[in-house]
């Protein structure tokens, strides 16, 4: 298990790198917007309305780039990698490195479970 | 190159009688605040685990919706309001601005001292250029989302 993870290593340290460089700086918008100023009714809900959000995930840039499901797949997948390496990294720091094989693996499948989901569901839309 | 190395290709055989001593966290760690704040930087991963979980159900609900039901993309709008999600929003919000600022200040470090011919810019530089790419992105991303542009 360990090995496969050390194998895997460049990969899963790409996408953690995109993760908290691409996640955060497209996460502070979306958590500003939707999780905040929305519901606490400093800008009007209609913004979020479900015609005026689903016209703004599926929008397209020049006519044919995908532009809004691009960066939803990027702000749902990319987080989850900076999520499940840090948490690693954590457990790492507490439990020792007995166990880092199976907490790693478990924390990157669970990675790699969201982003297929967030995928499906953004090419759903 | 025949292919890649073994990752135990440098570990003897059987372990010998003498062996480096594994890494443990200090006790006393809660009294180093260099750990404390490193510790945080890390914790910040349950805080992105449980956004990005909140964020691709609600991309769901709006995918379960449609023009002639919009019943699940306005329920999970609603469910936002409670006080709860704000409170939970507001932490994930301390806790990217500290993870930016955090990371940003250590990339310009971990750069190589040359890619091939071509030397990075000066530290600073490179650290000024990120804040602009994030406030940039924060402000269109937000400006989009308020229904302000586009």
């Amino acid at each position: 298990m360990r090995a496969l993870l050390l194998k895997l290593e460049p990969m899963i340290w790409f996408m953690f790198g995109q993760g908290i460089m691409i996640g955060t700086m497209l996460l502070t918008g979306w958590i500003l917007v939707v999780g905040l100023l929305v519901p606490m009714g400093i800008v009007d809900a209609d913004a979020l309305s479900y015609e005026r959000a689903h016209a703004l995930a599926t929008s397209r840039l020049f006519g044919f780039i995908p532009i809004g499901q691009l960066v939803l797949a990027a702000l749902l997948v990319l987080p989850l990698w900076k999520a499940a390496h840090h948490v690693r990294s954590m457990a790492i720091d507490f439990g020792g490195g007995e166990r880092d094989g199976l907490v790693g693996s478990l924390l990157y499948a669970v990675a790699m479970v969201g982003s297929v989901v967030a995928i499906i569901r953004v090419v759903a839309l | 190159m025949a292919g890649p190395a073994h990752p135990e290709a440098m570990a003897p055989p059987k372990p010998g009688r003498t062996r480096t001593a594994p890494p443990q966290m200090p006790s006393t760690w809660w009294k180093t605040s260099r750990i404390r704040t490193y510790l945080l930087f890390d914790a910040t991963g349950f805080v992105y685990f449980l956004i990005a979980f909140l964020a691709i159900s609600l991309i769901g609900d709006l995918a379960a919706s449609s023009s002639a039901n919009t019943q699940p993309w306005d329920a999970a709008m609603a469910r936002l309001q409670n006080p709860l999600y704000i409170a939970f929003h507001l932490l994930c919000l301390v806790s990217v601005i500290f993870v930016a600022v955090r990371f940003f200040r250590l990339f310009p470090k971990a750069q190589p001292p040359s890619i091939g011919p071509i030397k990075p810019p000066p530290g600073s530089v490179i650290h000024a250029t990120l804040y602009v790419i994030w406030i940039g992105i924060t402000l269109v991303m937000s400006l989009a989302l308020a229904g302000v542009i586009f």
